[in-house]
């Protein structure tokens, strides 16, 4: 992807501002069904923000909320939303080769969910290394602002708006789908790539239609691995059984 | 809240916090082990596989339209055709997400007008 550095005039922070600008669209109306979600758990407004600002981890919220209203054991809580996290591991070594040795990085890592290391994955890389701290600092705090600002807006009149702009709700998320494939979209020039990704993709659809949208993720990840790796040792053989071919 | 719900929450956000910063803090350790020119090269390879894959997953999940519709799944369809376009003619980052959410929402208001008329 040909992305630009920072314009002139615009500062690393205010780029990583502008170019988080697509994750609303998914963020808030799912922080709006969080914070009416909490509330008609039983948790008050004040709650519900102080979980999406302290966890900011949208799967783990809604589970949180509805194992303590269902009464589960508090140790049980505690590592069901810890799970369904685990994804997460992969994403700090990740981006680890892009980031300076700041002391401020692994606290900054509270702000990397999984829409802001796709992000992050394509777009540290792009920029200079002096600009890259403040380009997250910036893309992160948007992320982190607007589920904090949906949660409270859906703790304060989420059954309201929901019931005013269906619609809107139903149609804003499709910014994050879109976002993944314009970060993915560069990968498929190589056929290897476009094979394994399209593998991913279609795997990892089928498990969330199926109502297994957290366990998709991991499950097509390894599949996509498996994908890769077989196509990779398969044309290695090509390419040897080719040259013994004309040595013999 | 009573105190031991929120030691729970504590306790999910530290958790939270600490999956996120640890696997960096073990990488740069890594990295710095390794002392290569080019940290890249220092990556386990699978890792380097691993990320566009998540991504890759990320975007399969994301696809699932809330209602399953078949107005739902055609306005999905359009969206990422859609996108991808403006993305190959644009190759930037705001235009082609703002295209596919505007194709995707006026095939949805379509899809709705034409099932409500």
């Amino acid at each position: 992807m040909t992305l630009q550095a920072a314009p002139r005039g615009l500062r690393s922070w205010q780029l990583g501002a502008r170019e988080a600008i697509p994750l609303l669209g998914g963020y808030i109306p799912v922080a709006i069904s969080f914070g009416l979600i909490a509330v008609q758990a039983g948790f008050t407004g004040w709650e519900a923000v102080l979980i999406s600002t302290l966890v900011y981890a949208g799967a783990s919220q809604f589970l949180f909320v509805a194992m303590v209203a269902a009464g589960a054991p508090l140790w049980f809580v505690v590592v069901m939303t810890l799970l369904i996290n685990a994804r997460h591991v992969v994403y700090g070594p990740n981006i680890a080769p892009w980031l300076s040795s700041s002391r401020w990085w692994p606290w900054l890592m509270h702000g990397l969910t999984d829409q802001i290391f796709a992000l992050s994955h394509v777009r540290l890389p792009q920029l200079p290394a002096p600009d890259r701290m403040g380009w997250f600092v910036g893309a992160s705090l948007v992320a982190w602002f607007s589920w904090i600002g949906g949660t409270a807006l859906g703790a304060v009149a989420g059954k309201e708006l929901t019931q005013r702009w269906p619609l809107l709700a139903e149609v804003m998320p499709f910014a994050l789908p879109a976002l993944f494939l314009v970060l993915l979209a560069p990968k498929f020039a190589s056929r290897l790539w476009a094979i394994t990704l399209g593998a991913t993709v279609v795997v990892a659809l089928l498990f969330a239609f199926y109502g297994m949208k957290n366990a998709a993720i991991p499950i097509a990840a390894v599949a996509g691995a498996l994908v890769y790796y077989g196509l990779s040792i398969l044309s290695r053989d090509r390419v040897r059984r080719g040259g013994e071919t004309k040595d013999g | 809240m009573d105190s031991k719900l929120w030691l729970a929450l504590l306790v999910t956000a530290v958790g939270t916090l600490m999956m996120r910063a640890l696997p960096l803090l073990w990488m740069r350790r890594h990295l710095v082990r390794k002392q290569a020119a080019n940290p890249l090269d220092a990556m386990p390879p699978w890792l380097t596989v691993l990320g566009p894959l998540m991504i890759a997953a990320m975007f399969g999940v994301s696809l699932v339209p809330a209602s399953s519709t078949p107005a739902a799944w055609l306005a999905t369809a359009m969206g990422v055709l859609v996108t991808y376009v403006v993305w190959k003619r644009t190759q930037s980052l705001g235009w082609p997400v703002f295209a596919g959410v505007a194709v995707y929402g006026a095939v949805i208001v379509l899809g709705t007008a034409t099932a409500s008329g």
